[in-house]
Parts: C-alpha cells; structure tokens; sequence
C-alpha cells in the first residue's frame, strides 16, 4: 500500500507553541508562594525559629525586631514562627476539601451525565438540595452541636462542596457523550465503565483541575472564617484563622500578628485561583482539537 | 509575487471596460500572540460590473480572509496589506466610519451559515428594510417598511407575504439563506460577496439558492464574488474563476476555458479527483498528501511538495502569475512544457473505463443467509415516550440488506434519517420497532445473550464518522486509540505493538505515527486513524457516515480510494451514507435512496443514477452541479415539480408553520 505523507507542519506549529509557553510572573510569584506555603505546611517546626507555642508572659506583646521578625502576641508567643507552624493546619484541610469534592463530584457528575434518566435526575436533585442550604451556616451549627473537631468542620465542607463540582462534571460528560470519539469507542464493545474514566474524564481534566484550585482557595477561607469563630481547630494549635481572631485586640500594639496570617490567607488563595487558571489553559492546549 | 501594475491580472482590463473593484498584492497575515502566519501572500484581481467571478481554494487557502479583507471585516489580529481599490478609494486605507457607509450600501456579504446569519429575535421583514432610507434619508414608515420587505422578498424568489412576519427559526435553510441574500442587497450595493452561500444546505437547495444569486446578480448588474471549495460550483455560476491554494494565485481563466484545459497542475488535480457521477471508476486520481499552512511554502511554488511535474526551479522562488495565453494566467513556471502532458492525464482519466461493468454486484449473493445485515421494518421515533411533547419521526418501516463484501450506498438530504438508520445498525440508538439481523441475530433482542456475545455482536458492525476532527480522542495518541480496539478485539498472545503498526500501514500511515496525538495530524489523516481503529476488531460491516465530505477535495480522492482498497483486501461490507451522488457511484454497487425516513428506491447504483424511477431521485441526480447553461435554469422548473409532487418542501412547510 501506499504511503502518504504530508510534510510535518503541524508538528513544527505545535513546537514552537509549546516553547512560548512560559509561566508569566504573576504564575511565578504563585507558584513561589504556594511551593513556600507547602515547605511550611509540611516540615513546620524545623523552620521555625522560636517553637511555636513557647510563651514568654512577662515579655509580653512586641513589635517586630531581630529576634521576632513579626513580633509576639500578648502570651510573647513568635507569630513568625506560629505562622510558619499554622500553615499546615491552614492547609491541610482545604486538601482535603478540595480531594473528596474532586472525588465524589466527579463520581457522580460523570455517572449522572453518562447514565442519565432517574439516575440523573437523583443525582442532581440531591446537589442540588444540598445546593440550597446555607454552606457556612451549616457547618457552624453542625460543628458547634457535635462540638469542635478540625476534621468534622472538613466533612461538613466536602459536603457542601462536591455539589459544585458534580454540576460542571456533568455538563462537560454530556458534551463529551456524543462526540464520535466516544461512540466509537462504545461500539468497540468497551465497559461504560472504561467509556468513562478512559475516555471522557480525561478530557474534563483541564475543567476539574481548574475547578479543584478553586475549591482549594474557598475551602481555604471557609475553614479560617471556622477557625475564626473559634469552630475549626482546637485551641493553642497554631492556625491562620485563629490567629487572625485571636491576635484582633492587638491591632493597636501589633498590627502584624494579625494582618501577617490574614495576609498568608490572602496570598495564599489569590495565588491557588491564579494557578487553576494557568494549568486550565496549560491543560487546553494539550489535545486542542484544532 | 510583486504587486506590480501590468505583472498580475490585475493588469489586464476586465470583460467591461474598467474594473469595479481591483485588487493589487493583497497580502494578508495573522499576529496571534507575537506569531506571525501567513494567510496570503499576495493576490491581484479585478471585478468587472456585472461580471461573476469565483474564488475557489480549499481549507487553509486563505479564500474566506480574502473575502473579508474585500469589505474590511477581518477578525482582531488579522491584518491586510496591499490595496483593494473600490472607486478610486483604497477600502483597506479607509477609517472605520467610511467604511461602514460603504459595507452594505456598495459592498454586501452573503455568509455561509444561514443559522447564525440572521438575528434570531428580529423578524425577517425587519431584518432586511432595518438600513433602507427614503430619498431623504429618513426611515421608512410602518406601511412602507413591510411593502418593501415583500418586495424585496419576492425579489430572491419568496412570494410569501407571510415570510416576512416570520421569525428565521421559522424557516428552512434555503429560506433562510434567501432571507439573508435579500438583507445583504436590501441597499442596492454594487459588488456582492458570498462566502460558501450554499454549502451548508441541502444539494436540491443549493441549485435553488445558486440560481436566485444568479438571477439577482443579472437583474441588478451587480459584480458577484463567489467563494467556494467547489470548482463544479464555481465552473455552473461564474464568468471568472480565481484558483487559490495556500494562501497564493495559482490560476486564473474564463469558467469555460479553465474548464476545458487546465493550465495549473493543482487545477488538473482538482478536475480529477472530483469523482464522476456519470460513471464509476476502479481508482481515483489522487493528489498525495494534503494542503500546507501558506507559511511553510511561502517562498516556494505552493503546490510544489504535491506536485509530480515539479523540478528544482519550482521550488527556489514562488513562481508568478503570469500570461499563458488570451485571459489565461497560470503561476506554473512549467506550463509550457507540460501543457501536452496535463491533456493527457485528463484525457485518459475521462476514457477511463467504467467500473461498474466489472464489479456488478450478484443479486444472488444477497439472500437472508448471506446477508451481513438485514433490516426490517425498522422505525425510529425521537422524543418523549410517555410525555405529550414532540414526537419526531425519523425511520417509518425501513429494510434493507448488506450482503457480505457488499458496498451499499445510503443517500439522501439532511433529515431523510440516513444517519439514524446508521446509528441503529452501528447499536447507537435503540429502534422503536422493526429487527436488526447482524450475522443472522437479532440485535434489537439481546437480553438472552451473553456479555461476551453482546460485545461480539457489537464489533461485527463499527463506524466511520463525518467530522474528522472530533473522531479521535484528543487526550489519547493514536497508538493508544488503536491498541485499545485491538485489545478490545481479546485475541490473547497477539503483539498489540505490532498490531498497531501493522494497522497504521494498512491504512497508508507511517508506523511511527503511534506516538502522535490527533492534534499534530491533518483531517485526511485522521480520518485514516478511524478507519484503522474501525478495522482493528475485524469488523464485517463498517458503517460509513459522511466520511469524505468534511475533508478537502484533494484528500476525498485518496480516502475513497483507501476504503476500496481495504475492501479489495479484507472483505469487509459497507454502509456509505453520503449525500453526495458522486461519491456514492465510486464506491457502492448498491444504493438505497432515503427520502424522510422511507426508501423511496433502490437498486444497482448505476441504474438508478442513470434511470431514476422516482421523482425525489431524479431531483437529486439533477441537482448535482454542472456548468451546463441549462442546469441553473431548471432550478425553477425543480422546485415546480417538488411543489407538484405534493409533499411537504420547504416553502410549503414554512408557510403551514406560519399559518399556525
């Protein structure tokens, strides 16, 4: 048989689009934080200066210096090194926020959009029930009846969070369901199963990471508004939220303990959308049909 | 190419004294993130009044940019150099505002796609009087607004008051399209573009729609541009015809002329490898390869790399276009010298013996017990079953039989249910009555069978889809497209790495396109890759929904003549559902003619082109374009004989939909 080749142009195109791509600045700055924010999250107490919960009463509140780069709280307690410590409270939970809505919403968003009928109609009218409580509300009166608990505040909130992603799931699985790529994979007698996880998930990729960083950066602020009221972690474990709450009367004599976590939890979410963004459009251009 | 006065056609006085519109060194390029790309490297024209010129190119010819360029509209991030003279003024040169008073009023645009064209929120009416002004400027009042629409309505064939009340979600395409060439004049302008007018409608429309262009364009005096990807179309409706390739001119002749003897081996190529309707021939002159991005050749002779007269000369500069002979301009530096040849070539391909003699399919053969396929009294209703909403109809009681190694051909107009019938047949959508036998099985009834047994039944039909862009998985390569069928297919032990090349080669692709992904592959070459993924689980019947009619014409030859040659291998059947009568005489020795959802007839592919039994049939075989004087002309006496048949045709149905 003949061989027939045109010569490789959209190989050179694709080449040359590829080495433009750079991370702008902005993505670097983000990426720098957020890598930042995981080193802290991760190895905490080695990098910080002071222990985090060591208290010096009769020092008492400072303003930044030397020895405490951000100062102390009115127990003299280092904010540098709290906030260093806290970030892994502070992030360890919109973790795995961000992980179970991934999981379960995409679960049933793809079984709804591919099934569809009752399945689909069950589906969604349970999202959409939980669409319809007030999130945050919720999860104070559960957590303040059950009592505190880091990771019951983290349940409540995966809860409330996988309908979000459920919805934009399905959605994107009845666009893919009729492409012809799909259907000819069905005709070649593959499981729904395969069709699914093979077929159509990967190409919601870009959509689903996006939508996780988001999730990240809500449930992010969402468990520091917990910590806040005094809902999420229990107390003396060093956290964002709860410093931010417990260091407001020293806006007077420290205005850094409470404006450096509430800046941690600011640039930390600023720069987790940007980067869903930028994966987003990293990830659509990979199998660009055109 | 240099713009230069007297070096392009450009030069050269129209058919009518001066030029209308004049074209010199249009150049067009896209800036697109700090890329540049070349759209067009150059082109010069001209447009006599009254005169019909057409500009035919295939994708990525740079045809639809230069259409807009004409009328200032070219997206964010395009830009045109050049000049495009208009009445002494450079239309490129002019500031946004004197361009909008001459968009319209002078120059008017006719665009592909009637569904998007018109504001689906305005009525007709509206739409077209919306910019029409007294002799005092002023805007016309209620009663004169709406004698006008009909006027002009009547003007593009539409002698229903009613049209112009209506909505356009209201209408047919063809009505549509009519509506929106009577917006497009509505200003009396001088020069009319249309781009791709008919293409996104039915062929039986496209005469109709072709023929008002034409009648409008006489009546007026108007100077038209039509651009198409069809030289059939272009050779029926114009005077002139301008052949763009890669974003250069690479001929340019009188209809006729360039008809008769082609002076441009790209233009030769066009003419053979559009399939003959009026015969069938056992290989397909082919153009290898596909068409480059305008950037890769620029520099070069465009065509150069598909070329087989091409010397070293063709490709160290881009050859101009120059005289060859009275209104001929041919860019082949060769010409001259293969003149003799390119004759030849086209000669022998139009002795070519016909085919159909040879390979006349056995009536015998197709008996219930060799059939493939057997269908009967299949119905497909689309729609809510157990609520009272809309209940459409798309298969009313059809059967049919596909023998083994036996090409059936499926034709009719959108919405005849070809593609549904397919789908059954492929177990994409679940009839509503009638059985589907596949190797004697029915499999409307699998509740018995096994899960192996279901999937085996499953691969003996695959499918073969339109669009070649949406047919393979982007995130996937190809290799993993192919091995997962080939899997799919449990032969244990079998090599799948090797399998897959195997499978790519069968199929004319290089082994080491395994590793790529769809996106790094042309349309005819993906189209390949469906065609071996469909291969991979040694099908008996392979459903062939439109696959060549997205693809550029230089690639539908060698796609067409890969599924006979697979035939010819493997001894697979085929269902080709196609619209396109000409397609379906290379490859099917049956035809099965679909007409809403009934076969209204069927037999071998030669007799009923060449003797249609039934009206519908006659009309599509004469619909086919052909630059026959007469062919536009009975574009009336068609849609009379549609009218008189007694079914529901567009006209009709729009104004029972008005009525109600």
């Amino acid at each position: 048989m003949t061989v027939i080749t045109a010569p490789d142009s959209g190989l050179v195109g694709l080449a040359s689009r590829r080495g433009r791509r750079r991370p702008s600045l902005l993505i670097g700055l983000s990426l720098l934080i957020v890598v930042l924010v995981a080193t802290c999250a991760i190895f905490g107490s080695l990098l910080a200066p002071h222990p985090a919960n060591a208290q010096d009463l009769l020092a008492g509140v400072h303003t930044a210096s030397g020895r405490h780069w951000l100062g102390t709280d009115d127990f003299g307690r280092d904010i540098f090194s709290r906030l260093i410590v806290g970030a892994r409270a502070a992030v360890i939970g919109p973790v795995l926020i961000a992980l179970g809505a991934l999981v379960i919403g995409n679960a049933l968003g793809l079984i709804a959009g591919y099934v569809g009928g009752r399945t689909d109609y069950f589906i969604m009218r349970l999202a959409d029930l939980v669409w319809a409580l007030p999130g945050l509300l919720i999860a104070i009166v559960v957590v303040g009846v059950i009592g505190g608990g880091y990771y019951i505040a983290v349940a409540v909130l995966i809860v409330l969070t996988f309908p979000i992603d459920a919805r934009i799931v399905r959605g994107a699985t009845l666009q893919q369901r009729t492409m012809p790529y799909v259907e000819a994979a069905a005709t070649l007698g593959l499981s729904p199963w395969r069709l699914m996880i093979r077929h159509i998930w990967p190409n919601l990729l870009p959509l689903v990471m996006a939508n996780t960083f988001l999730n990240f950066a809500f449930s992010l602020v969402s468990l520091a508004g917990l910590s806040f009221l005094g809902l999420g972690v229990p107390l003396n474990t060093p956290d964002w939220g709860a410093m931010l709450a417990q260091n407001l009367p020293l806006i007077q004599t420290n205005p850094l303990a409470c404006l450096a976590p509430a800046a941690a939890l600011v640039l930390t979410a600023t720069s987790m959308n940007l980067i869903g963004d930028w994966v987003y459009e990293r990830l659509s251009d990979r199998g660009r049909a055109r | 190419m240099s713009g230069g006065l007297t070096a392009g056609p450009a030069g050269e006085p129209a058919a009518g004294g001066d030029p209308l519109l004049q074209v010199r060194g249009l150049r067009i390029a896209s800036r697109i993130q700090g890329v540049q790309r070349v759209i067009t490297v150059g082109s010069d024209f001209s447009l006599a009044p009254g005169e019909t010129l057409g500009i035919v190119g295939e994708s990525g010819s740079g045809k639809s940019m230069t259409a807009r360029a004409l009328i200032g509209l070219l997206p964010a991030g395009v830009r045109a150099e050049g000049e495009v003279i208009y009445r002494g003024r450079n239309v490129l040169a002019l500031p946004e505002h004197e361009l909008r008073q001459l968009r319209g009023a002078e120059l008017a645009m006719v665009f592909q796609d009637p569904f998007t064209m018109l504001n689906p929120l305005m009525r007709c009416g509206a739409q077209i009087v919306e910019l029409i002004r007294d002799e005092n400027g002023r805007p016309l009042r209620r009663a004169a607004r709406r004698a006008e629409a009909v006027r002009r309505l009547a003007e593009v064939g539409i002698t229903d008051a009613a049209v112009a009340d209506a909505y356009p979600a209201e209408l047919s395409g063809g009505m549509r399209q009519r509506v929106g060439i009577a917006a497009s004049i509505a200003r009396d302008p001088q020069v009319l573009i249309a781009d791709e007018p008919s293409t996104a409608l039915d062929v039986t429309t496209q005469r109709e729609i072709l023929a008002r262009l034409r009648e409008v364009q006489q009546g007026r005096g108007m100077g038209l541009i039509l651009i198409t990807h069809d030289l059939r179309v272009a050779f029926a409706l114009c005077d002139r015809v301008l052949v763009l390739y890669a974003g250069s001119v690479l001929e340019t002749a009188g209809a006729a002329p360039m008809e008769a003897e082609p002076l441009h081996p790209y233009t030769l190529g066009l003419l053979l490898s559009d399939p003959p309707v009026d015969r069938r021939l056992s290989q397909m002159a082919a153009i290898p390869g596909s068409v480059p991005a305008p950037g890769d050749v620029a520099g070069t002779c465009t065509f150069a790399a598909r070329c087989e007269w091409r010397a070293d000369a063709c490709t160290a500069a881009a050859p101009p276009l120059t005289q060859v002979a009275a209104g001929r301009w041919s860019a082949c530096l060769r010409v001259a010298e293969i003149g003799p040849q390119m004759q030849a070539a086209r000669a022998g391909a139009q002795a070519a013996r016909d085919g159909d003699a040879g390979r006349a399919a056995s009536p015998a053969a197709a008996g219930t017990a060799g059939a493939v396929v057997t269908v009967r009294d299949l119905e497909k209703v689309f729609g809510s079953s157990h609520r009272a909403g809309r209940r459409v109809p798309a298969l009313k009681g059809v059967s049919l039989q596909i023998g083994a190694d036996e090409a059936v051909g499926l034709v009719g107009e959108s919405g005849s249910g070809k593609t549904t019938l397919g789908r059954c047949l492929a177990g994409l959508e679940r009839p509503t009555a009638g059985t589907v036998l596949v190797n004697g099985r029915d499999a409307t009834q699998q509740a018995g069978l096994s899960r192996a047994e279901r999937r085996r039944l499953r691969r003996t039909v695959q499918m073969v889809f339109q669009d070649p862009y949406s047919t393979l998985n982007p995130a996937r390569t190809i290799g993993a497209t192919l091995a997962e069928a080939i899997a799919a297919a449990d032969e244990q032990g079998r090599d799948i790495r090797a399998a897959v090349g195997e499978l790519l080669e069968r199929v004319g692709l290089p082994a080491r396109y395994a590793e790529r992904k769809p996106v790094a592959l042309s349309g005819g070459e993906r189209q390949r890759v469906a065609i071996a993924r469909a291969l991979a689980v040694r099908p008996r019947l392979i459903v062939c929904d439109e696959p060549v009619s997205a693809l550029d014409v230089s690639v539908q030859a060698q796609i067409l003549n890969l599924l006979t040659e697979v035939r010819r291998e493997l001894a697979v059947s085929y269902l080709f559902i196609t619209h396109d009568l000409a397609v379906v005489r290379q490859v099917a020795e049956r035809v099965y003619v679909l007409r809403e959802g009934l076969v209204v007839e069927e037999g071998q592919t030669g007799a009923v082109l060449d003797r249609p039994q039934h009206w519908y049939t006659r009309m599509l075989v004469d619909s086919i374009p052909s630059s026959d004087e007469a062919w536009l002309a009975r574009a009336a006496e068609a849609e009379s004989e549609r009218l008189g048949s007694g079914d529901g045709d567009d006209a009709d149905d729009s104004r029972a939909r008005i009525a109600r």
